[in-house]
C-alpha cells in the first residue's frame, strides 16, 4: 500500500539517483506500474503553475534506488491539453535514465508513433506492452522479438494489475542500455526542412535536435521557451516554418503524422497475429462487417430503417406528434390560449404576435413543443445508442471508405457525420481539415446535402406513410451527395489523405448512458431552439405588420410555382431560411392539412433539404470560409435546390410515376 | 471525459479552448473534443451529481 500525500511541487535534493519515467496514453495503466514499481511513499502533487497533478515516488530495482516519475496522459510530444502539456514539460526538462513508453497492447499500432517520437527525440525508452491478457483474449499475438528488433528497443509485456511480467520489467530497467534511436525518414524534402531548422538551433536541449526541429516544424514555438534564443535564431526559425507550411498541399503536422501511421501499419503488420477466439472473434466480425462498404451499407440501411423510419418517423413524429399537436395543442393549449388573449387584449394586430397563423404560441411555441421536441428527442435516443454501443467511429470508418472511392478526403467524415446533429457546428468543425479545398468542399456539402438532425426527423414524419417516397429521396439525396463531392473533387483536385482515428470496442448500450445522453442532448437543443423559434414569431410578426413578410415570401413565389408547389410552400421555404427544422415543419404543416400530393412532398422535401442553410450556418459559412465564398456557397445552393426540385418534379411527370 | 468518437480524453476546461473563436462560444452548452472536435452536450449540475452518486458502474464512461 502506498502512502498518498498532496503537497507542492518540490525538487528533490539527491541527485545522484536514476530516474524512471512514465509516460503513455490515459488508460494504459500508468499509474499501476507506477504503485508496482514504488515503495510505501509517493507524493502527488501539482506541477507548477498548474492544476495537473504529478506523481512521484522511490523504488528500488535491485539493489539501486530509483525515482519513479508517473506523468499525466499524453497522446503525443505535440501536446493539446494541459496534461498533455505538462507530461511533455517533464520529458523535456527532467533527464531520464529510463523513459517506459507504457500502451494498451490491444492497440500497438495506435500507439507505436508516439513511441517512434520518443525514439527519435533520443530518449533512452522501453516498450512496456500493457494488458496483454486482453490482447491474449482476443486472440491477438504479438511477436515480442520481433517488436524489439524492428523498434532497436527493448519491449516488456505485462498484466500490471496482476503483477505479471513487473520483474521483467525491473530487470530490463535495471539492465537497460541505450542503444540507436529508431530511424523514421520522413522523404527527402521533409528530411530537408528538419535539417535546416536543425542547423539554425543554438542551445543544447534535453531531447534529440531532430525531434526539436521536427516539433518546431509542427508549430511548437513553446518548446523554444525553455531556453535563451536569439532573435536571429527565432527569426529563422519562424521563416522556415512558414516557407514548410506553405510548400505542401497539406500540412506538416498531417504529413509528418501520415508517415508515422504507415510505418505503425508496416510494423504491426510484421509482427502481430490475430487468432481464432470464437467469442471475441464474433465481436471483431462484426466490427468489420460494419465497415465493410458491401456489408457495411446494408447494416446502414436496415439502422436508418429502424432507427429512423420507424422509431423516429412512426413512433416520434407519427403517434408522439399527433398527440402532442391535435390533442394537446389542439384541444387544450391553442383554444384556451387563443381566447384569453382576445378577451385580454384587444388590438387583433398585437393578438396576431401571440396567437393566429403565425403567433409565437400557436406557431413558434407549437412548432417547438409539439412537432421538433418529439421528433428530435427520438432521433436524440437513436444517437445515444448508435454513440455508446460503438458504431458511430465504424460508421464513420465506412463513409470513409465510400468518400475515398470518389476522390473525397476522409478527414471530411468527421464534420460530416457531426452536420446530422447540426450544420452549423459542424461547419465549423471543418476548421480541422488541413486544405483549403477540403474546407471548401465540406461546406458546401453540409450546407446542400447534409440535413440536420432536427430536418432529417421531420423529414422522416413527412414520408411516415409513404416508404415508396422516402427511398426515392434517400436515394436523391446520396446521389446529390455524391455527384457534388465527385464534381468538387475533379474541379479541386489534391492527394488524397488517410484517414485515422480509435475504433473501440462494440458493447451493449446501456440504458443508464442512453437516457443521461438523450436527456442532455434534449435539454442542450431545447434551450437553443426554444427562443429561436419565438424571436423568428417574433420576426414574421413585425414583417406582417411592415409588409416585408408578403414581399420576402412573395421572392419564393414563383419559383415554388415552377415546382408545380402550392403557393403557400413559400411560406415554408422563406421558414427555412430561420431554421432548417422550421422550414420542414412548415411542410409537415402543409402535409397534415392535405395540401401536398406524393409527388408534391417529395419535390418539395428534395428541395427544402437542399435548399439555403439556416441563418446560423450562413453566418458561419461566411466566418469561416470568408463573405465571397460564404455567400457564393449560398447563391449556388438557391439556384442548384430549386433546379434539382425542378427536374425531379419534370421526371416524375414524364415518367407518369405517382407516389 | 472520453470524446465517445475518436477516444480522445480530456477535461471540461480543454473543450472550451478548442472552440475559443466561435462566437457563440460563451453561451454554448456543447463541448468540443480538443481531437476531432465532436460535440457532447454539457451535462447539467444534477445530472453530474446523479452519476457521482451512483457511480461508474452504472454510468460507464
Amino acid at each position: 500500500m502506498s502512502m498518498v500525500s498532496k503537497n507542492k511541487e518540490t525538487k528533490d535534493s539527491c541527485k545522484n539517483r536514476k530516474k524512471v519515467l512514465i509516460v503513455g496514453n490515459p488508460n494504459v495503466g500508468k499509474s499501476v506500474i507506477f504503485n508496482n514499481l514504488t515503495g510505501t511513499y509517493v507524493t502527488v502533487s501539482n506541477y507548477p503553475g498548474t492544476t495537473v497533478e504529478v506523481s512521484r515516488g522511490k523504488g528500488k530495482i535491485g539493489s539501486e534506488e530509483y525515482d519513479i516519475v508517473d506523468t499525466p496522459g499524453m497522446y503525443s510530444l505535440l501536446p493539446i491539453t494541459d496534461e498533455e502539456r505538462v507530461s511533455q514539460k517533464i520529458i523535456l526538462s527532467e533527464k531520464a535514465d529510463v523513459l517506459l513508453h507504457v500502451i494498451d497492447a490491444k492497440n500497438l499500432e495506435r500507439m507505436l508513433p508516439f513511441t517512434f517520437q520518443l525514439s527519435e527525440a533520443g530518449l533512452p525508452v522501453i516498450l512496456v506492452m500493457n494488458i496483454m491478457d486482453e490482447a491474449e483474449g482476443l486472440g491477438i499475438d504479438i511477436d515480442i522479438g520481433k517488436l524489439e528488433k524492428e523498434l532497436n528497443m527493448p519491449v516488456v509485456p505485462t498484466v500490471s494489475v496482476t503483477k505479471k511480467g513487473m520483474n521483467f520489467l525491473r530487470h530490463s530497467i535495471k539492465n537497460y542500455v541505450y542503444g540507436k534511436p529508431f530511424d523514421l525518414a520522413y522523404g527527402s524534402s521533409m528530411e530537408e526542412k528538419i535539417a535546416a531548422v536543425e542547423g539554425l538551433l543554438e542551445n543544447n536541449y534535453p531531447v534529440s535536435k531532430r525531434s526539436v526541429a521536427i516539433l518546431l516544424l509542427q508549430n511548437e514555438m513553446e518548446i523554444l521557451k525553455t531556453d535563451e534564443n536569439s532573435e536571429t535564431e527565432i527569426t529563422g526559425i519562424k521563416k522556415l516554418i512558414a516557407e514548410a507550411g506553405e510548400s505542401y498541399k497539406h500540412s506538416v503536422n498531417y504529413i509528418l503524422n501520415l508517415k508515422r501511421y504507415r510505418t505503425a501499419t508496416m510494423i504491426s503488420e510484421k509482427v502481430l497475429k490475430h487468432g481464432g477466439n470464437s467469442k471475441t472473434g464474433f465481436a471483431e466480425r462484426l466490427s468489420l462487417i460494419t465497415m465493410n462498404p458491401w456489408t457495411g451499407l446494408p447494416i446502414l440501411m436496415l439502422v436508418l430503417y429502424f432507427g429512423l423510419y420507424k422509431f423516429v418517423g412512426g413512433f416520434g413524429a407519427g403517434f408522439l406528434v399527433d398527440f402532442l399537436e391535435n390533442t394537446l395543442f389542439g384541444k387544450y393549449v391553442n383554444p384556451y390560449v387563443t381566447t384569453f388573449v382576445q378577451s385580454l387584449i384587444p388590438w387583433v394586430s398585437i393578438q396576431n404576435l401571440f396567437i393566429g397563423e403565425y403567433g409565437i404560441i400557436t406557431l413558434g411555441i407549437r412548432y417547438a413543443v409539439a412537432i421538433i421536441l418529439p421528433i428530435v428527442g427520438t432521433f436524440f435516443i437513436v444517437f445515444a445508442i448508435i454513440e455508446d454501443s460503438g458504431y458511430l467511429p465504424r460508421l464513420a470508418m465506412l463513409i470513409d471508405r465510400v468518400f475515398k472511392k470518389i476522390g473525397l478526403s476522409g478527414r471530411a467524415v468527421i464534420p460530416m457525420v457531426l452536420g446530422l446533429g447540426c450544420d452549423t457546428m459542424a461547419t465549423m468543425v471543418t476548421r480541422t481539415l488541413a486544405t483549403k479545398r477540403e474546407k471548401v468542399m465540406a461546406t458546401i456539402l453540409l450546407s446542400l446535402a447534409v440535413p440536420c438532425s432536427a430536418q432529417l426527423g421531420v423529414i422522416m414524419s413527412l414520408f411516415d406513410k409513404n416508404f415508396a417516397g422516402l427511398l426515392v429521396w434517400v436515394s436523391i439525396m446520396f446521389f446529390i451527395f455524391l455527384f457534388v463531392g465527385y464534381l468538387g473533387a475533379k474541379v479541386l483536385p489534391g492527394e488524397e489523405p488517410i484517414f485515422f482515428m480509435e475504433v473501440p470496442p462494440l458493447r451493449m448500450p446501456k440504458i443508464s448512458n442512453i437516457i443521461v445522453k438523450t436527456y442532455t442532448r434534449m435539454e442542450w437543443y431545447f434551450m437553443e431552439v426554444f427562443p429561436l423559434f419565438i424571436l423568428a414569431s417574433v420576426l414574421i410578426w413585425i414583417g406582417q405588420i411592415t409588409g416585408i413578410f408578403d414581399i420576402l415570401v412573395g421572392l419564393f413565389v414563383y419559383p415554388v410555382r415552377l415546382l408545380d408547389l402550392p403557393d403557400k410552400t413559400s411560406v415554408a421555404f422563406f421558414f427555412g431560411f430561420f431554421r432548417r427544422d422550421y422550414g420542414a415543419a412548415g411542410l409537415y404543416d402543409l402535409n397534415g392539412a392535405g395540401l401536398l400530393s406524393g409527388n408534391q412532398l417529395l419535390v418539395a422535401a428534395v428541395t427544402m433539404t437542399l435548399f439555403l442553410p439556416c441563418i446560423a450556418q450562413f453566418i458561419m459559412n461566411v466566418k469561416e470560409r470568408g463573405w465571397r465564398t460564404g455567400v457564393g456557397i449560398s447563391i449556388f445552393i438557391l439556384f442548384f435546390s430549386f433546379i434539382a426540385g425542378f427536374i425531379l418534379n419534370c421526371l416524375l411527370k414524364v415518367s407518369g410515376v405517382q407516389l | 471525459m472520453k470524446c465517445s468518437f475518436c477516444g480522445f480524453e480530456f477535461k471540461e476546461n480543454e473543450a472550451d479552448k478548442s472552440c475559443c473563436g466561435c462566437v457563440m462560444a460563451k453561451k454554448c452548452r456543447l463541448l468540443k473534443c480538443p481531437n476531432c472536435g465532436f460535440e457532447i452536450p454539457k451535462e447539467s449540475e444534477w445530472i453530474k451529481k446523479i452519476i457521482r452518486f451512483f457511480g461508474k458502474k452504472l454510468f460507464p464512461p
